[in-house]
């Protein structure tokens, strides 16, 4: 029988669809006997879609006009 | 290949200005995240840069075999992994991760405390609140540079889970339990931030 812990070790995994299917149904049935961990595998899609809401960036201090620039004045150097 | 990225390559062949800012502002920071990730911050931007000359010289013979992006991030993984071939350094997998907190369950494996839904809980409420913005903003950069790339790939930009395995040369089951990592982060700091308002 899967346990709490389980869930939280599995989430992502369970979320992204990439577990066998026995292992996903011994969690699935966790799940359904769960509140707790229901809540906390919402919580984590809420994380996720959070995230891609604000799509953080690698910060960079390029500056990134004078880089394509550059770029396609090195493409004209070629032709 | 999609019928846009043909045409955006061919402007770029062609020398079109507008073409080469549309594509370093899309990919440059991708490709920064992945560099970081292999080679580290001292040599991230170099390696950056190398890539992008390369694949302006490679772009004619670019087949389309795959999407540009996912193109450029195998160029940009490949000079990383030959600059840090040749600077003899290794990045760990591991670094400034904390396990799944062993004292949130009991011996048998249950949580001690409930788990309850969250007062802020959509991603449109979540999103309302600026602090929280800046404290997952600044949760995400905190992020080891492995963590933070598989997590941009995967969550942020749509790369298949083979791709992102291939692009910073890890096995599949690293590669999951980096994302895996990264998202217990993001949600530990939305849940502190939760807990305490």
């Amino acid at each position: 029988m899967r346990q709490c812990k389980d869930i939280a070790e599995e989430a992502s995994n369970y979320i992204n669809g990439d577990l066998p299917f026995a292992e996903r149904m011994g969690l699935f049935f966790h799940l359904v006997l769960c509140k707790c961990c229901r809540n906390y595998l919402q919580q984590i899609r809420q994380s996720i879609s959070t995230l891609a809401m604000i799509k953080p960036q690698e910060q960079s201090s390029i500056d990134k006009d004078e880089l394509a620039k550059q770029l396609h004045d090195l493409c004209h150097k070629h032709d | 290949m999609r019928k846009d990225e043909r045409q955006l390559i061919q402007q770029l062949i062609s020398g079109d200005q507008q073409a080469f800012t549309l594509v370093v502002s899309d990919y440059h920071n991708i490709m920064l995240s992945v560099a970081r990730a292999i080679a580290g911050n001292v040599f991230a931007d170099d390696v950056v840069q190398d890539a992008w000359i390369s694949a302006i010289k490679a772009l004619p013979k670019f087949e389309g075999r795959s999407s540009l992006k996912t193109w450029l991030l195998h160029i940009v993984s490949n000079g990383a992994k030959t600059r840090i071939r040749r600077e003899s350094r290794s990045i760990s997998l591991d670094d400034g991760w904390e396990s799944v907190a062993a004292d949130k369950f009991d011996q048998r494996g249950h949580r001690y405390d409930d788990v309850y839904t969250w007062d802020i809980a959509t991603p449109d409420a979540l999103l309302a609140n600026e602090q929280l913005q800046a404290i997952i903003e600044a949760a995400f950069q905190q992020l080891p540079a492995m963590q933070r790339a598989a997590l941009t790939m995967y969550d942020l930009e749509g790369i298949k889970m083979n791709d992102i395995c291939n692009i910073l040369d890890i096995s599949s089951s690293n590669a999951r339990v980096l994302l895996h990592r990264a998202r217990t982060t993001i949600h530990h700091c939305i849940e502190q931030y939760q807990d305490n308002h």
